[in-house]
């Protein structure tokens, strides 16, 4: 019985930190992406964020992906309230464990 | 001859399916110089603490081509997004400004309060870029508009972090005895972006065979 509740607990421990490792990165669909104008003034609104670690924008797959300082995160409602302010639409948003420099080869090499 | 071509290579672009904003975007600071083929000049710098309104000051320098006059404007003006459309492979706006100054001018004597006022409408993918815009300067002593038709095609779709190339063609309708007839000009714009800033430049050449150049920063 206490074997049982052991693994348990260690499973429900290693989930937990499994995926606490895995949602760092913020991957954001967004409308009216289309110039450089455009991803400079989000990238600028998001990098002065204290949660934000980087930040990648991709006009071609219209993303903007956001890496996570840390253990902080960004809610969808201050991402839809940030790309808001900065004039654009938030379509989509989500997180992934794919480190953002992956993103940013996968998206140049597509 | 030259401006039929112009039309024609206009009217391509428009089947095969980017602008000088007023307002780049928030806590954003733009400043620009426009050098139009000899007739005006135009510097720029504006401060735009949200993403839909702008304020700055400007200076126009609009020589008559036939050398009837020159005048010096320069004014404080105000910058607002009226309309945004964001689309998922397209954006489109419409701005309206306007604005106080003065205007000096060889043609009177002294100084004299001008106002001014103007809207532009634009739709941009990253293939193709088209902006109409209308300038209008008011005085007791002078009323002008200066009307701008710019299409643009891109000759390779550019991406964030890279240059971005647009071949543009523009027609420019000038009132008020500035410039008979449309000028026209074909133009090739290069523009870089990183989160620190970006550069604009444009230039090429008008109907008249004349230089016509634009130089862009945001920050």
């Amino acid at each position: 019985m206490f074997r049982k509740f052991l693994i348990t607990a260690t499973l429900a421990m290693l989930a937990g930190t499994t995926f606490a490792q895995e949602a760092r990165t913020i991957e954001m669909t967004v409308d009216g992406l289309v110039c450089a104008f455009c991803a400079q003034g989000i990238e600028k609104k998001l990098r002065k964020l204290d949660a934000t670690d980087d930040v990648f924008v991709s006009l071609e797959h219209k993303i903007v992906a956001v890496a996570l300082k840390g253990e902080q995160d960004i809610s969808d409602a201050r991402l839809s309230e940030l790309l808001t302010e900065a004039g654009y639409t938030l379509r989509e948003v989500k997180r992934t464990a794919e480190p953002l420099d992956t993103i940013r080869k996968r998206t140049h090499s597509s | 001859m030259l401006s039929k071509r112009l039309l024609a290579l206009a009217a391509l672009a428009l089947t095969a399916p980017a602008a000088a904003k007023p307002i780049a975007f928030g806590d954003g600071y733009t400043a620009m110089y426009e050098y139009g083929a000899g007739t005006m000049q135009e510097a720029q710098a504006f401060y735009a603490p949200r993403y839909w309104y702008s304020l700055g000051a400007g200076y126009l320098r609009l020589d008559a081509a036939d050398e009837a006059f020159s005048r010096d404007i320069s004014y404080a003006r105000f910058n607002y997004l009226v309309r945004r459309w964001n689309l998922p492979e397209a954006q489109g706006n419409v701005f309206a400004y306007g604005g106080l100054g003065a205007a000096r001018s060889d043609d009177y004597d002294g100084t004299k309060v001008a106002w001014n006022g103007g809207a532009q409408a634009d739709y941009e993918t990253r293939r193709i870029y088209a902006s109409l815009k209308a300038d209008y300067q008011h005085s007791s002593a002078f009323a002008h508009r200066i009307d701008t038709l710019q299409l643009g095609l891109a000759p390779y779709l550019h991406d964030y972090g890279g240059i971005a190339t647009w071949f543009v063609l523009q027609a420019r309708n000038y009132t008020g005895g500035i410039y008979d007839g449309i000028e026209s000009a074909a133009l090739i714009r290069l523009f870089g972006a990183r989160a620190w800033g970006s550069v604009w430049f444009e230039g090429g050449v008008t109907n008249d065979g004349t230089l016509q150049t634009m130089v862009m920063f945001n920050f």
